[in-house]
Order: C-alpha cells, then sequence, then structure tokens
C-alpha cells in the first residue's frame, strides 16, 4: 500500500498512548524515578540521594525522550566523567535502541572543546589551538614571572602552582584575585598589581599562542554564547532538551552556559545531591543547586530518597550526619 | 574578564534539600566505629578486618579503604604489603603527568598547533646542549620567522637556518605533519626518535617504556592526532601501566581512595580510615562555616559508599604539627552519635 506522511513541526513530540511504549517504564522505575524519567518540557530539578537510582532514572530518561519522537541529535547529556555519559547511553541503547547512542554527550569541557574547534575563529581562536594541563600553566606562568623579573626580587613572591591556583580560582568562582588573596594568602596582598600583571601577561600569551587552559574552554564558551546571538540561537534551537547530572559539582561558569544554552524553551533538567556536593576546591559551588528553583522559576523539583544500595543501619549512621547540617 | 549574568536580587537563602534516605532491604550490622591507641594499631585492625571478611566471602574488590586526604594511608599501605593484601590506590599520578608522556604529547603538539611554545620549550630541552635560554631564542625566531605564513602545512617548509640537531627535528616533524599519517604511525616514529634521548634520561627507562606502548596503542584507536589530543588532556587514563603492572597485581584488588576520588562508587564493606577530629574535618577546615559543611558531606559521602559494612576508624594521640596540638577526639560529625546508631569498640592488641 502507498503511505502518506504527515510532516511534524520542529520540535513537536509523537503523541504515544503509554500502551504503546516499548519500555514499560512504570514498571521498571519507582514511583518518583517515574516521575523524573517521563518529565519533559520545562525546568525540572532531580534531587537524588546517594544510591537511589539517579542513573538509572538519567538512561530511562534518554529512552523516553526518544521514544517521544525527540531526535538523539537534540538530547544533550552532559556528565562529570566522559565515562559517565557514555555508560548512560550504553545502558539506554540497551532499553530501547540504538538511537539513543547518538545522543550527544561528554562533559562539560569535552563539549566546549568541541564547539570552540568549530565557532572559536569568532573569537579569534585558531581551531587548531593546544590544551594546557594544570602542569602546562603553571610552567607558562613561571616562564612570565622569570621573564618579568619578579622571580629575582628580595621580597618573596608566590610560586608557580601558587599563581596558577589563584588564577584558577579567580576564573571559575567569578572573584577578584585581590580577595582571594585576602582571603588565603594576605602576606601576598601588598602584591597585588604585580600579581594581577602576571595573569594578564599569561592571558595574553595563550592568545598569542593559539593556547587554552581548562578554565579558558568553560569561558571561552560561556563568552560565544553570550556575544555571538546567532550561535546561541543556533545552538538552543539544537539541544532542545538539556541534561546535567552531578550539577552540585558544577561551577559558576558551567551555571551560566546551561541557562544561555537553554535561553530559547527552558528544557533543562538538572540531577544531583545537594548533600554529596565536594568540589568546591575545584571551584564548584553548591549555591548552583541549591538556587536552580531561583534560577529556572517554574522549576519542578523532585526527590529521590530510596535507597538500593546500603542497608538501614548505614542509612541511618548517614541521615543523622546530614539532619545536624545547618538548616 | 567576562562577566557572569547577573543573578537575580532578593532571593531567598537556602542550605539544603530536606531528605532521608531509606531502604527496603534489610536492617543490616550495626556499623562501628573503631578507637585504636596510634596509627599503627589502626591499620592492623583494618588488615585483621579485610582478612576475616576475605574469609567470610566477600571478595577483596568489594572492599574499599577511604581516606580524606592521600598521605593518610601511607601506614596502611606498608602493613597491606607486609600481609600481602594486593591493592590499588586512587587518587595519586595520572599517567597523562608522568614525564616521559608529556614528552610524547608536547611533540605532537607541536605538530598540532606549531604556535605552541610551552611544547616547544619542552622538546627543545630534551636536546643535548640546549638550555632555556637558547630554547628561547630558538623559539622565537621559529615564530617570528613563521607566523606570516600561518597554515599547519607551509609552517614546516625551509629549515636550514637552524642548528643541526633542530634541523633534525624539524625535518622530522615535516614528514609527519601531513594529515593523511595515521596518529599511530606519528607516535611510532617520534617514539623511535624520542629513544635515545629517553634512555638517557630516565634510569627506570625499561619500566617507562610501557607507557610508550600503551601510548601508541592508544594512538591506534584514533584517526587525527587533534581529536587523541583532546581526549588525553580532557578524559585522561587513569593509571600509569608502571602503576597497574607493579609486582604482586593479581587479578582481584582492593581500593584505597581517596573520598573525592571514590564519588559515585559502592563497595560490599567500606572503612573510613582516620575520623579524627583534626584530619577528618581537617583542621584548617574550622576556620570557615562553608568549608566544614562541606568535611560534612564527605563523611556523607563516605559512609554511603557502603552496602554492608561500614567500618570507621580513628587512631587518638596524633600530634599536629600545624596546631602543635595533640589530636584525640572522634570527628565532630560522629561524636554524640547513638551507640545504637554506631557502635562504639575499642581496638586491644594481643
Amino acid at each position: 500500500m502507498k503511505t502518506y506522511t504527515i510532516k511534524r513541526a520542529p520540535g513537536e513530540l509523537h503523541l504515544v498512548h503509554p500502551q504503546h511504549f516499548a519500555v514499560d517504564y512504570k514498571k521498571e522505575l519507582n514511583a518518583a524515578q517515574y516521575e523524573a524519567a517521563t518529565s519533559v518540557n520545562g525546568p525540572h530539578l532531580i534531587i537524588a540521594g546517594a544510591g537511589t537510582g539517579k542513573t538509572r532514572t538519567i538512561v530511562y530518561r534518554v529512552s523516553y525522550l526518544v521514544e517521544l519522537g525527540v531526535k538523539p541529535e537534540h538530547i544533550l547529556l552532559l556528565t562529570f566523567t566522559r565515562k559517565a555519559s557514555q555508560e548512560m547511553l550504553r545502558r539506554a541503547a540497551i532499553v530501547l535502541d540504538h538511537r539513543c547512542e547518538r545522543v550527544s554527550g561528554g562533559t562539560f569541557h569535552s563539549f566546549a572543546n568541541s564547539l570552540l574547534r568549530k565557532y572559536g575563529a569568532l573569537l579569534g581562536f585558531d581551531r587548531s589551538f593546544s590544551i594546557l594541563d594544570q602542569g602546562d600553566a603553571a610552567d607558562v606562568i613561571n616562564l612570565l614571572r622569570t621573564r618579568m623579573k619578579l622571580d629575582t626580587k628580595q621580597r618573596r613572591f608566590p610560586r608557580k602552582e601558587t599563581l596558577n591556583d589563584l588564577f584558577s580560582r579567580s576564573v571559575n568562582t567569578v572573584t577578584p584575585v585581590k580577595d582571594l588573596l585576602a582571603a588565603d594568602y594576605p602576606h601576598y596582598l601588598e602584591l597585588e598589581e604585580e600579581i594581577r600583571s602576571v595573569h594578564v601577561a599569561y592571558q595574553e600569551y595563550k592568545r598569542a599562542h593559539n593556547l587554552m587552559d581548562y578554565d579558558d574552554l568553560l569561558v571561552y564558551l560561556m563568552k560565544l554564547l553570550m556575544e555571538h546571538e546567532a550561535v546561541r540561537s543556533e545552538l538552543s534551537q539544537r539541544y532542545t532538551y538539556i541534561m546535567v547530572d552531578e550539577y552540585q559539582d558544577t561551577n559558576k561558569i558551567q551555571a551560566a552556559i546551561v541557562k544561555l544554552l537553554a535561553f530559547k524553551h527552558q528544557n533543562v533538567m538538572v540531577v544531583g545531591d545537594d548533600a554529596q556536593s565536594i568540589y568546591s576546591f575545584r571551584g564548584a559551588t553548591i549555591r548552583n543547586i541549591l538556587d536552580f528553583p531561583e534560577a529556572f522559576p517554574g522549576c519542578k523539583i523532585i526527590t529521590l530518597e530510596e535507597n538500593f544500595r546500603s542497608t538501614q543501619a548505614i542509612l541511618n549512621v548517614a541521615n543523622e550526619i546530614l539532619h545536624r547540617a545547618i538548616d | 574578564m567576562t562577566q557572569v549574568p547577573q543573578e537575580p536580587a532578593g532571593k531567598p537563602v537556602r542550605h539544603k534539600f530536606a531528605k532521608k534516605l531509606f531502604t527496603n532491604a534489610k536492617e543490616g550490622s550495626l556499623p562501628q566505629l573503631m578507637i585504636a591507641e596510634n596509627e599503627n594499631v589502626q591499620s592492623k585492625f583494618v588488615v585483621q578486618k579485610v582478612l576475616e571478611l576475605r574469609e567470610q566471602g566477600v571478595p577483596l574488590d568489594e572492599i574499599a579503604v577511604l581516606f580524606r586526604s592521600s598521605f593518610l594511608s601511607f601506614d596502611l599501605e606498608i602493613e597491606f604489603a607486609k600481609a600481602n593484601i594486593p591493592f590499588l590506590k586512587f587518587g595519586g599520578f595520572k599517567f597523562i603527568e608522568t614525564s616521559h608522556v608529556k614528552d610524547m604529547i608536547a611533540y605532537l603538539r607541536v605538530l598540532e598547533n606549531p604556535r605552541d611554545a610551552v611544547s616547544w620549550n619542552r622538546i627543545l630541552l630534551l636536546i643535548g646542549g640546549i638550555g632555556p635560554r637558547s630554547a628561547e631564542k630558538i623559539i622565537d625566531g621559529i615564530l617570528q620567522q613563521r607566523t606570516a605564513t600561518s597554515t599547519v602545512a607551509s609552517f614546516w617548509e625551509q629549515y636550514h637556518g637552524y642548528p643541526e640537531p633542530v634541523r633534525e627535528l624539524f625535518s622530522l616533524l615535516k614528514s609527519l605533519s601531513p594529515e593523511r599519517v595515521p596518529p599511530a604511525d606519528k607516535v611510532s616514529r617520534l617514539v623511535t626518535y624520542y629513544h635515545p634521548v629517553f634512555k638517557n634520561r630516565y634510569d627506570d627507562h625499561a619500566k617507562r617504556k610501557k607507557d610508550l606502548e600503551m601510548f601508541e596503542q592508544i594512538a591506534s584507536r584514533y584517526d587525527n592526532v587533534g581529536t587523541l589530543l583532546a581526549d588525553l588532556a580532557l578524559e585522561p587514563p587513569n593509571e600509569s601501566v608502571a602503576d597497574i603492572t607493579a609486582p604482586g597485581h593479581e587479578e582481584e584488588f582492593l581500593v584505597l581512595s581517596t573520598i573525592h576520588s571514590a564519588k559515585g562508587l559502592e563497595w560490599n564493606s567500606v572503612f573510613v580510615l582516620y575520623a579524627l577530629d583534626g584530619r577528618f574535618p581537617t583542621s584548617r577546615a574550622a576556620e570557615s562555616i562553608e568549608e566544614m559543611e562541606e568535611e560534612r558531606r564527605l563523611m556523607y559521602v563516605a559512609c554511603t559508599r557502603a552496602k554492608e559494612h561500614l567500618f570507621i576508624t580513628y587512631p587518638i594521640n596524633v600530634y599536629d604539627r600545624e596546631s602543635g596540638l595533640i589530636l584525640t577526639k572522634p570527628s565532630r560529625f560522629l561524636e554524640g552519635l547513638s551507640e545504637n546508631l554506631l557502635e562504639p569498640w575499642v581496638i586491644q592488641l594481643e
């Protein structure tokens, strides 16, 4: 028989009767997980306690969206490690089918890297830029410090690792170097001007030699999205469903990137556990997850509390430790 | 610096989302708080308990020892070695951070981004007779002459003016620069070039050589150097092969890990080491409420890694050089916890 196809508007979803889903979501998930996995439009905050099947929930949501007819390429899944997203998409492909492997997944840094290779020219970068790791960054700083003859003075000047740490935290906590000095290294406060000049020289050096450090990847992606409306629109239209795992360990720049990417649709689901936020030494801020409802008005909060890992005796101790935290 | 978009003012300040974990599985035995008279007694307890658990049928790879800071496990590592208990430690040196691997990466980076002065500096210094000053001069020269011809392909033309060993390097890099040369071939020829330098620089080059072989293997999975380099920088392989193939490594091993590196993982039995106030939480955390609360969350993360058995241990009588105090109290996050929740035990030597 001949077939005649009615075209779908971009972004329009299938209307699927629950009976016709390939996967029995209700059977596979508990009530809270089911609610999270089958939530589609608008901002969502999933508070997933330790061992409550967070990964499972994300896997089934990917599958659910794909079943609804969302193109896998239009789903963006950002995770803490690349292994995590690969594992989730692999599992989603087993639950549903191979379409799930085409979902765009990765870490914030790898996502930023691929976009900057494509659009970096708009910011004056060549697509072949190199990425500096922590050690390289410290070496460059040392080189500049020597060049600027800041190592020969009588008074003590911070070591290259200290400078690198200062600059990095200043960037990803969006805090002036001066404030960090006052808090952590008050004995270097009088050198603030010299330290700032090394920071400026470091930024210029990286530009001149087509280099980016880890923080630059995020900062320049944010800059790209803020300053180039056409790119922002294009990307927001491409990634119509954004999911972020381990949201409690993201930094301010990452939160800004999520907000910018979602500006056209607000379809953002972040998953995490404020009680497990432990990466502030790398610039992460627990405020991102705590303030998500204010950053995305109308956000729906779903809490996963049933633990599938530990005995009740262990959970009692864990609950008690947490219970005493300030409210 | 680019400004992060401003957040709306006057929002409520929330400190946590209320939640209470529960399970429909069994109640289980009480977690134990083990008090040791000193660090070594703590280590000996862990060793004996691990062996007992193993007798009870808990495999070694279902057991983990977690700690706040990497140095807190040094004594235990010695005791594990004595007792012939194989373990892997997480949170140490990474494959990509070892200097011979960094050398290889530097060659590839120059190929990919010839303006990368950091990598130029590294590989020029590997050449005998070239010190920091002459390296800088050579780099300045290279970059000045060549910024006009900015395409990668034309960068490698004309190199007769450089010192002999630099010419040799240039000629090699030029022959490797075309994109059609597969990454594995590039790496393999660079390893050959690098080998004499490498042998000269490292006394343990035989052991390190495995890392270079692994590097070739990794490279063979890629069809372009740019992606290889980006992946290595952003998601480096965790361990140096030298560590994984260390003598005594068996299939089954126990995990020693910082709590940060244990994020998201789970084991049947978990030991939390050094739950001593001043070590966990660290004495430095006492300076701010935010830091102290983060230490609390670390303790929460540590405890929730355990499926069935949880042992929290602390030694008393530990001298803290920073404060000049003797640390004797259990972690403040555990103090005053009911004995019906966390059972206190004193470890006794026979």
